[in-house]
């Protein structure tokens, strides 16, 4: 009866194993192979699709588009994380023990930045950034001269309007984690005569590691593949200032059909979120194991 | 054992369920037989040809009651069209069986096998011989073969609101015979009207697109000695005199403020601001641009502008010093080609020649501001009058120039229109820049299929 | 910032008075600049959507964000057509929706056996699909397309839909299994004695406590799919197909520097629904969406 103790477990996960493989695990092998390939959307090699060995990857190390693009990549990332966790931090210790009413509004707000589509963060960041647009108008207030944001510093701008729209996941995890930590605790700090700081740092933060570290995984993880907020906001430009790896891999692989040379850079998307992964995976089951 | 039958089957039956829809997911393994499906381009000041295929669809389908055209509008500028359509043409379920292309994208599409011969069909069709030898020339493949009929082509010139010019204190008709010329009346177009009025667009740097490339720097660089590409040694042309003195160009307008602000010049939407708002409202006095330029302001456009007429003229571009023949063009022009997998060519081809007639041609030439390919449409009373500008066109007909029209020629459009971009940004000097180009270019069509030109 | 700098001379303050922990004043203004800085911090989150509130009912809109100058429902009319409006949301709804109901049930199915059974491969399984949430969806939609073309899926509605629900399923799966851990074992050990099967008991003894669990589930895939550009883009090609996501992309692309008061109010008809739903779900769990306690794993 051994299939039918099997049956227990393959029947209930079959579903979720076969879209994964499918869906999951299939196009990461296939973008193994086509990063090996000179598969093109157009053209001759659209009709004869050749191996071309590791040449994508050498196009790759040498063409200086790649190596912006993984200095702009970099930047965006350590900018939103670093945005992200202060805001998402901040909100989190101010909202504790504070007025219901206040929670939920200040909340609301900033979980509707995250709930707002993708597309439209886009265009209100847009509409926000523009030289027509409302920060200038406050900066207008003060004496200073409009400007195009999105113009003058693009990687800024999406920087902004990532954090804009990432904040509240930090906020959320990090009031889930503070909620776990023990109030007698804390008093007993206070009543040693620390201070709110004091016992911050050194009781609240370190209970609160583990969260942080897992949380700035996540943001990692998903900041790395941000694509639509930078395509409505900057498509990439002005010239080539705010196009991060998923915006090259667009060009290269769509605009300009060269669909190998596209997914080499996705490949490497891929193999640099898989080893934040790992470390992600890594430091959860250390924490299990505990 | 806890797996009991009953739970056992449900697991099954869920699990069955899912595959099948799986499998029922394949959207369109067997195509209707009896529908046509057309892929065409619709976007800013560009809806002649949805309003054409949309005519299109109604008398077809009214005469061929069992026959469905299925419209595809892409919404899309030209670049992210062509994306979409290539997309479209990977997957012979979804290819289109009419596609709505320009005519330099034919050979690559043709070496993908994406696109139908169709010499037999248009040997044998009537109208051929109404077709111009130039657009023959368009839409033959390098190996000879016919893989679409034209639509229409056009040229690019000067448009300029007389009254600016005149203002400025120059004299109309204006002529320029010189680059120097043009922009001595840009220059004194800004000294009178100052920041109210963007002197001269010239569409420069990556969002402007093929627009840029053709529009703008191509037509510069057509009016110097050199070229793109060396047609006798079938080489691509690198840091030539040329290339460097069309930069130079750019250079000077962005410098000296004589056209747009660079964060205006580089919005992907430049082209429908500039002839929706920008010369109706008297905020721009001259724009190397398409004669397609009409589509904006006729009736039927987004936003009419009925007192063009009254407003607006036509001049060539001239070339840098007046040399060869004095002035330059360039040309292109958009064909209805036929998808190799179409699942009746015979069926395509009739809604083709439909598309093509005499009566739609002449519909598309005004609404689309082309300029025919067909003789009877050309010598049409209906478009002499819709298009008052025709002869002027027709005239540049005889010294325009075209796209080199291989497969490369999209990636080096694009490594143009970086080159411009950084120029416009001040982030590199022309010469810079032409280095810049040369390095990509190799890199784009490999070292030994350029030259420099010397 | 402010806060911490305020509680640090409060606490100090504290000291020298005789050991108080805080003193009065010190603590109300702290508490004072607290709610200042929470009340800037909700300002600046909520300036950037002004502008499609304002603009989507001003007869003048423009990119600044005012309030209106005479009030017109004119931009809705104008996009409220099945071409434009209609069809891309009710193409959302299908392809999110479905996804989103997709992800909950086969996340459930999944995570009960994983959750309740000694089973071997249990950690290598869950570790993968930990490590499957990580990876970037952006970076494998070009293979994406190729399979679609291979296997003709290209264009399929339906293929979309369980191609959205698989690219939230490892997380789906993650936070399902943390919600079932915390679901008392007992009754089903009871229900099993008394001769229920795994199915009966998931159905009527685990999923009416997993309620709140799927539903959030649910809602996070509709939030990450609802706004998701790039995976319709890639695998629709009709135009009647297209998701809004798509749509009101492309009607920004073509007129979003031109007419702001439709681009405007269609933003707004399109943010509402997965607003409104994130609302409901989250006021119905009692006003906490549980995600960020099953976040951390």
């Amino acid at each position: 009866m051994r299939w039918a103790r099997s049956a227990r477990w393959v029947l209930p996960m079959g579903p979720a194993l076969f879209l994964l493989l499918a869906f999951f695990a299939g196009p990461i092998l296939w973008t193994v192979w086509a990063s090996l390939t000179n598969a093109a959307l157009t053209g001759a090699q659209a009709a004869q699709t050749e191996f071309v060995g590791i040449a994508n990857f050498e196009r790759l190390i040498a063409d200086t588009r790649f190596r912006e693009a993984t200095v702009l990549t970099v930047l965006f990332l350590v900018g939103c994380v670093f945005g992200q966790t202060v805001l998402g931090l901040t909100l989190a210790l101010l909202m504790r023990n504070r007025h219901g009413a206040v929670r939920a509004t200040v909340g609301a707000i900033v979980v509707g930045a995250w709930v707002v589509p993708e597309v439209v963060a886009g265009f209100v960041w847009y509409a926000f950034l523009e030289r027509e647009g409302s920060f200038n108008a406050i900066l207008g207030f003060f004496g200073a001269e409009p400007q195009n944001w999105l113009f003058t510093a693009p990687l800024l701008a999406v920087v902004l309007a990532n954090i804009w729209k990432g904040t509240a996941f930090s906020m959320m995890t990090y009031s889930a984690g503070l909620s776990e930590v023990p109030d007698d605790l804390k008093e007993a700090a206070r009543v040693d005569g620390a201070s709110s700081f004091q016992v911050l740092v050194h009781v609240v933060l370190p209970l609160l590691r583990r969260t942080l570290a897992t949380t700035l995984l996540l943001i990692t993880l998903q900041t790395v593949q941000v694509f639509t907020l930078i395509f409505v906001m900057t498509s990439g430009g002005p010239g080539a200032r705010s196009t991060t790896l998923p915006l090259l891999m667009y060009q290269e692989a769509l605009r300009m059909g060269d669909l190998g040379y596209g997914t080499a850079i996705a490949l490497a998307l891929l193999v640099v979120a898989g080893l934040f992964s790992v470390v992600y995976v890594w430091m959860l089951s250390r924490e299990e194991q505990r | 054992m806890r797996g009991t039958p009953r739970n056992t089957t449900r697991a099954v039956a869920a699990a069955a369920l899912l595959s099948l829809v799986a499998a029922g997911c394949s959207s369109g393994a067997d195509r209707d037989e009896n529908t046509v499906r057309v892929a065409y381009q619709k976007f800013g000041t560009f809806i002649a040809m949805d309003s054409l295929m949309r005519k299109v669809k109604e008398e077809f389908e009214a005469d061929n009651p069992d026959v469905t055209v299925e419209l595809h509008a892409i919404e899309a500028q030209a670049e992210d069209y062509q994306t979409q359509v290539n997309l479209m043409n990977g997957s012979p379920s979804e290819a289109p069986d009419l596609i709505y292309q320009d005519t330099f994208t034919i050979n690559q599409d043709a070496d993908a096998g994406y696109l139908m011969p169709l010499d037999d069909h248009f040997d044998t069709w009537e109208d051929a011989e109404l077709f111009s030898e130039q657009e023959a020339e368009a839409v033959t493949s390098l190996d000879g073969t016919r893989y679409g009929v034209m639509l229409g082509t056009d040229v690019r010139g000067l448009w300029y609101r007389t009254d600016l010019l005149e203002q400025a204190g120059v004299d109309t008709p204006w002529e320029p015979a010189t680059w120097d010329e043009v922009l001595d009346a840009a220059r004194v177009v800004q000294e009178e009207h100052g920041d109210a009025v963007v002197p001269l667009n010239v569409y420069s740097g990556t969002p402007a697109g093929e627009a840029a490339s053709l529009q703008g720097f191509q037509m510069l660089l057509s009016g110097t000695d050199d070229g793109l590409f060396e047609e006798s040694s079938e080489q691509w042309v690198s840091s030539s005199a040329g290339f460097t003195e069309s930069l130079e160009f750019v250079r000077t307008i962005f410098d000296e403020g004589l056209t747009h602000d660079p964060q205006d010049a580089l919005d992907a939407n430049i082209a429908t601001v500039n002839n929706e708002e920008r010369f109706p409202g008297g905020e721009m006095a001259i724009s190397l641009e398409g004669s397609w330029a009409t589509q904006s302001w006729i009736e039927g456009a987004n936003q009419p502008w009925p007192e063009w007429e009254e407003h607006m003229e036509f001049t060539r571009m001239p070339t840098r010093s007046g040399q060869g023949e004095g002035a330059t063009s360039m040309s292109g022009g958009w064909a209805l080609s036929m998808g190799a997998h179409a699942t009746d060519p015979d069926l395509a081809w009739q809604v083709m020649t439909h598309t093509l007639n005499q009566e739609n041609a002449v519909k598309f030439a005004v609404e689309g501001g082309q300029i025919p390919v067909r003789s009877d449409v050309a010598e049409d009373p209906g478009f002499l009058e819709a298009a008052p500008k025709a002869e002027q066109f027709a005239e540049l007909v005889d010294i325009t120039g075209f796209r080199p029209a291989y497969s490369e020629y999209p990636r080096v459009s694009l490594a143009i229109q970086e080159a411009m971009e950084v120029v416009m940004l001040g982030e590199a000097t022309p010469e810079e820049a032409a280095e810049l180009y040369s390095q990509e270019l190799e890199s784009i069509v490999g070292p030994d299929n350029v030259t420099d030109g010397s | 910032m402010s806060r911490e700098r305020s509680t640090e001379t409060g606490g100090r303050g504290g000291r020298t008075g005789a050991r108080m922990v805080v003193s009065a004043p010190g603590r109300v203004a702290g508490a004072l600049l607290t709610y200042l800085v929470l009340g800037a911090l909700a300002v600046v989150f909520l300036v950037p959507l002004l502008w499609m509130v304002f603009a989507s009912v001003d007869t003048e809109p423009s990119l600044r964000a005012g309030l209106p100058t005479a009030l017109t429902l004119d931009h809705f009319t104008a996009i409220m057509t099945p071409e434009i409006v209609y069809r891309p949301i009710w193409n959302s709804v299908l392809t999110c929706g479905g996804a989103a109901v997709i992800t909950a049930f086969c996340s459930m199915l999944a995570a009960y056996p994983l959750s309740r059974y000694n089973l071997r491969f249990r950690k290598p399984f869950l570790y993968s699909v930990l490590f499957a949430t990580g990876l970037p969806i952006t970076a494998i939609m070009v293979p994406v397309y190729g399979m679609f073309v291979q296997a003709n899926l290209l264009n399929s509605l339906t293929a979309t839909t369980l191609f959205l629900a698989a690219s939230t399923l490892p997380f789906g799966i993650w936070l399902t299994k943390n919600f079932i851990d915390g679901i008392p074992i007992a009754l089903e050990e009871a229900a099993w004695v008394d001769g229920a099967s795994a199915w009966q008991s998931l159905r009527y003894l685990v999923a009416p406590l997993l309620a709140p669990g799927l539903a959030v589930v649910g809602i996070f895939t509709l939030v990450t799919t609802w706004g998701n550009f790039f995976v319709p883009f890639i695998l629709l090609t009709s135009p009647e197909k297209m998701p809004a996501a798509v749509r009101v992309f492309t009607f920004f692309g073509q007129y979003g520097s031109v007419r702001y008061g439709e681009l405007a109010a269609y933003s707004l008809l399109y943010t509402v629904p997965v607003v409104v739903l994130y609302m409901v779900v989250s006021r119905a769990m009692g006003g906490r969406f549980a995600l960020g306690g099953a976040m951390k794993g």
